[in-house]
């Protein structure tokens, strides 16, 4: 990236395009440019002519309508790098599809070669207005899945940042320690030598070989142990770093089913959406009070049960006379529709591979009739 | 079906399972049509025909290791040799009450559970005998049962899954009241689980057939903790009902963890219902005075009918509509207690939380297998000897009903 600074030092009589003002006269003039035609002019050009609303370009042969609040600094030297970039930006943050919602990789990079044609296409000025309708199409159909993967770089941005911050915090913690544990080795190694010293001095001349090899035998054993304590840390953080990554990974993106219905990018993992859950059946499938052979009736005469009618300890103990003429009816109708033979035959077709789990069904079925 | 459970003493019938008797039908058929065999020497291959088809069912089945055992029956695990499928194999034993015949529950048991087939009733796979020996093949469920969930502190849940385990019981309860099957017995070590998590209907050794008008039924049934009011009071004519109120107890102990009213005997049940719900009266329910074991009560006592309220007040995790439901299964008044048709069709069932599904539901990871064997191989209203039931055992007095 050119410095800015070095732009405007080397430029110092810089005329401005349309009011034709050098910087020699004006030290403080900065350029804005506007990235609908990228012509340079000067700040206090942009605010006399756009300042009371959009207004076409100043210079002459751009009919451009351009609106105060689009114009910006210059980035980039060269204005083609500049609308390159910015051309650049605009189609990946339409076209941000990401490698896992791809059935593969070869897919993914078609995709990416698909995307830098697009950007050279709108770059160089080829098929413009039909690239330009594509991606307004694309962006349209697939505005979900667009901002989903948006909210999701960004949320991969911030935890990177965070990262980074984490590990310049650790690092700056580690040379501290490491600085530390510098000094105190060397202040422990001064001490050892001033006892030792001391030692000799006050010790008998037989003792000095003894003295001397123990001593050194001593500050071998701190210097291992603490050795082996860094070790142990070392290890820990790798095992903590390690079990970070693994929980940072990204997430799968929900995308929508549209993708792949303007046909622009092909090769989309299919999303299956789930199937929209049934409501719960209290009776699992069956039927209640299925009758195919009669209708019940409210009461049957018959002087045999009259009585049964009028005993009101019957009745008090929950006895219902309904429940027998529904069942007279059933075991009277039981078997109609039911055909055994067939029943047999299909089941001897089926060789017997299930348990005889359903033993009783045809006498059930039947009585379910 | 059957009016009483005696019209099956037969064991050639109990033995057989429909399947069976299918088969056994066409093949004895084929040498009669052949030949112009005299009488003697047809019945004679009859017979032995059905003792092939028995042995060809038995050699069917492998069996495995011991899962419980109780003084009624021996539950061992077991292999379909042809698809490898595992299976429970319980071995009803030889029993010196029943010289005369098979044990009563053996019989109440393949003659129901071969009538129904129903993803939350247990199956019945097979039924054969073996050195004189009835065994039951059923479904094998690993799972253990809901009173051990129920019971383990560590395992949390929440409405929705009550949801999900009470609407698979009411759906296998529907079931055989749709096919005119009480069950008779239902409580949580009742309510097996298979290893998918659903919630299947075992224990049939106490259901019969309902409906028959002037025939009397024994009152001397469903574990006390879940028996109605009106078998209490010793109604000899009842229907559904009676499911349905021990389906309601078990939803109030889902929701509390421990039994709801639980009375240590009879009388002590009695007057832990009224105290509950209300004293019964010829206001709530019409009659009541007049069944065989009322007990009156002085006017003093009488406990007003709860209302709304106290049910929303007692079971807040089952939410307003889950405690209407449950208030409407917890009726005095049998007549007047909602159906199992009726709870199915319920409002509760479609609001929110909807109810887990069955493979997320909270499951027993101990030995939930050896819990099987011990429900299955338990008598009819026989508890473990550590149970909270201790004292609370049915009996039922066959003599009655000859």
């Amino acid at each position: 990236m050119a410095s800015k600074e070095g732009t405007d030092r080397r430029d110092d009589d810089e005329v401005c395009p349309v009011c034709k003002s050098s910087r020699y006269l004006n030290p403080n003039m900065r350029f804005l440019i506007n990235p609908e035609c990228y012509h340079k002019m000067c700040e206090s050009c942009v605010d006399r002519i756009f300042s009371s609303g959009p207004s076409s370009c100043p210079v002459a042969g751009c009919r451009k309508t351009l609106r105060k609040n689009r114009f910006r600094k210059q980035t980039f030297e060269d204005i083609g790098v500049e609308r390159e970039v910015d051309i650049r930006r605009r189609v990946m943050h339409i076209l941000n599809r990401r490698e896992e919602e791809f059935d593969s990789k070869r897919n993914y990079d078609d995709f990416l070669e698909q995307r830098e044609e697009i950007i050279a296409n709108l770059v160089l000025r080829i098929d413009v207005a039909k690239t330009e309708a594509q991606l307004q199409q694309y962006a349209q159909e697939n505005m979900q899945s667009i901002r989903n993967n948006q909210a999701l770089e960004e949320q991969e941005a911030t935890s990177f940042q965070a990262r980074m911050t984490l590990e310049q915090e650790e690092a700056q913690r580690r040379r501290q320690i490491a600085r530390q544990e510098y000094e105190s080795e060397r202040r422990e190694l001064h001490a050892g030598r001033e006892d030792f010293l001391s030692r000799l001095a006050s010790g008998t001349a037989a003792d000095a070989s003894a003295i001397a090899k123990e001593g050194h035998k001593v500050l071998l054993k701190k210097s291992s142990a603490r050795r082996s304590e860094e070790d142990r840390i070392r290890q820990k953080q790798a095992a903590l770093r390690g079990s970070e990554t693994k929980r940072t990974g990204t997430p799968l993106t929900t995308a929508d089913t549209a993708g792949t219905s303007s046909g622009l990018i092909k090769g989309l993992r299919k999303i299956k959406t789930p199937e929209p859950e049934k409501p719960y059946d209290p009776f699992m499938g069956l039927v209640p009070e299925k009758r195919d052979y009669y209708t019940l009736q409210q009461s049957y005469p018959s002087a045999y049960l009259d009585n049964l009618q009028k005993n009101t300890q019957v009745s008090a103990g929950g006895y219902n006379l309904q429940e027998y003429y529904s069942r007279t009816l059933l075991e009277a109708f039981a078997g109609l529709g039911c055909f055994v033979e067939e029943e047999v035959s299909r089941r001897e077709a089926e060789k017997v591979s299930k348990p005889t789990a359903t033993e009783g069904a045809a006498m059930a079925a039947v009585k379910e009739n | 079906m059957a009016l009483s459970p005696f019209a099956s003493r037969s064991p050639s019938v109990a033995i057989s399972s429909p399947n069976t008797a299918l088969r056994l039908k066409a093949a004895a058929a084929q040498p009669a049509a052949g030949s112009a065999m005299s009488a003697v020497p047809a019945a004679h291959a009859h017979s032995e025909l059905t003792e092939q088809l028995n042995d060809s069912v038995a050699r069917n089945y492998e069996r495995g290791k011991k899962l419980g055992e109780g003084t009624y029956a021996v539950v061992y695990q077991g292999r379909r040799r042809d698809t490898a499928a595992t299976v429970a194999i319980k071995k009803i034993k030889v029993n010196a009450d029943y010289k005369d015949g098979l044990a009563m529950d053996a019989i109440r048991e393949v003659k129901y559970l071969q009538e129904l087939s129903h993803p939350n009733v247990i199956a019945l796979h097979d039924v054969f005998s073996k050195h004189e020996n009835l065994h039951i093949v059923l479904e094998f469920l690993p799972g253990g049962d809901l009173e051990m969930l129920i019971k383990d502190q560590d395992i949390h849940y929440g409405a929705a899954d009550i949801k999900a385990w009470m609407g698979m019981l009411a759906r296998g309860v529907w079931f055989c009241h749709e096919n005119f099957v009480l069950h008779r017995d239902i409580k949580p070590n009742n309510l097996l689980i298979a290893a998918d998590g659903e919630v299947k209907l075992a224990d049939f050794g106490l259901a019969r057939s309902f409906a028959d008008p002037y025939l009397n039924m024994t009152h001397q049934v469903i574990t006390r903790w879940y028996r109605p009011p009106e078998l209490l009071y010793g109604a000899r004519q009842y229907s559904g009902a009676v499911d349905v109120w021990s389906m309601g107890m078990v939803f109030a102990e889902l929701v509390l963890r421990v039994p709801f009213v639980a009375g240590n005997t009879d009388l002590d049940q009695i007057s832990k219902i009224c105290e509950a719900f209300g004293t019964p009266t010829e206001e709530n329910w019409p009659g009541v005075t007049q069944l065989p074991n009322y007990i009156p009560t002085d006017g003093s006592h009488i406990i007003p009918a709860s209302g709304r309220d106290f049910f929303l007040r007692q079971f807040p995790t089952a939410g307003p509509v889950g405690a209407d439901l449950l208030m409407s299964m917890c009726a005095l008044d049998p007549r007047k207690r909602t159906t199992a048709l009726q709870v199915l069709q319920h409002s509760w069932w479609t609001i929110d939380p909807r109810p887990t599904e069955k493979e997320a539901l909270p499951q027993k990871r101990k030995s939930a297998e050896k819990k099987m064997g011990d429900d299955l191989s338990r008598r009819g209203g026989e508890l473990p000897d550590d149970s909270p039931f201790k004292n609370a055992a049915r009996q039922l007095d066959f003599g009655a009903m000859k």
